[in-house]
């Protein structure tokens, strides 16, 4: 109280010429306050970015790392927490399996759900029936959720985003290895995370759309690829495996 | 600021599995299968016979051949092998 009086009584003995300079200098002042704000709301945009990054908040994946480069890592420069962590944590793995409608497969898990430790890489099937007559070319999509534990979740090898078919009345094994992230278990973040689902979806390809060498029963069956972004170093890991050719007769 | 909820999905890193379309490799997934009942769908003492199985994917050149340790398959006890010490709480 004492200093707002001793300020009112300065300002109103200098009052005039003060007032008159602090005008242009308060104008001075806020304009720059209002470029300020204006430029750190343009900043945002990558200032944000960078703390994502850095956080892995909101899901954000920090570059993209295969799990043999992630093993060695954990070979070279263990880290005894996250280890540790790790090895008492258990997390249960639920499956969940769709079809579209106008996809007349059968599509299931072949286990309900199953328990991994994060840091060890597990398989699971799912398997699918084709219930028709004819070849039916289907490919699939998937989610990971919650999403905080996505980020954790490394697919190594399974059957989506290819295109897959199967004769009429073929039922086949689809197998999924993945792994997941020791770091999860000392995120706090996760820590209330113990079950995560894995939810697959069939998606029909019409005839329509497919290519004529793929009408043609007997040739074997082309690698087309349907997903975001798939790296060209998917088709060359799978440029010397055995393409399976498909004729109705067998 | 609410964080940006996306679906996370990338290609799988080694690509797509190839059909087994004659079943040459069933029956190692059904053992695996069976095993993962016995054990309440734990998935780490069945190791084993998921090894096996995707040895004869390799066989059958269903899977590109690698060492599937580097794949994690073991986790932590490929770590306690490679670096020579043992899994346990650390050594200062």
């Amino acid at each position: 109280m004492n200093q707002q009086s001793r300020f009112c009584s300065s300002s109103a003995s200098f009052r005039k010429p003060k007032s008159q300079a602090t005008a242009a200098e308060l104008g001075l002042y806020w304009g720059a306050a209002a470029v300020g704000m204006i430029g750190f709301s343009y900043a945002t945009v990558p200032l944000y970015k960078i703390f994502c990054a850095a956080t892995g908040y909101g899901g954000t994946v920090s570059g993209v790392e295969t799990v043999e480069v992630k093993m060695k890592r954990r070979a070279e420069h263990p880290n005894e927490k996250v280890e540790r962590a790790a090895e008492q944590r258990e997390i249960t793995v639920w499956f969940n399996s769709d079809v579209a409608q106008d996809m007349p497969w059968e599509f299931a898990p072949t286990q309900q759900n199953v328990r991994v430790r994060p840091g060890q890489s597990t398989l699971v099937f799912f398997t699918a029936k084709n219930k028709t007559d004819k070849p039916i070319t289907g490919y699939s999509v998937y989610n990971v959720t919650p999403d905080k534990a996505a980020v954790y979740f490394n697919k190594i090898q399974c059957f989506c985003f290819e295109e897959q078919r199967l004769r009429g009345h073929e039922e086949v094994d689809m197998p999924v290895f993945f792994y997941l992230d020791p770091e999860m278990a000392s995120d706090w973040n996760c820590r209330n995370i113990d079950d995560i689902t894995l939810s697959y979806m069939f998606h029909r390809v019409a005839d329509e759309d497919l290519e004529e060498e793929d009408l043609d029963d007997n040739a074997p069956t082309l690698i087309k690829l349907h997903g975001p972004g798939i790296p060209p170093s998917t088709l060359t890991a799978n440029s010397q495996l055995r393409v399976t050719s498909l004729s109705p007769a067998a | 600021m609410a964080p940006m909820s996306r679906n996370i999905t990338s290609a799988p890193e080694k690509g797509v599995f190839p059909l087994d379309h004659f079943g040459e490799c069933k029956q190692l997934a059904q053992d695996y299968l069976t095993c993962l009942e016995k054990n309440e769908n734990e998935a780490r003492p069945c190791n084993d016979l998921a090894k096996r199985y995707f040895e004869c994917r390799m066989d059958r050149k269903l899977m590109v051949k690698q060492d599937l340790a580097e794949l994690g398959i073991d986790g932590p006890a490929f770590l306690a092998s490679v670096s020579g010490r043992s899994s346990g709480p650390a050594h200062r």
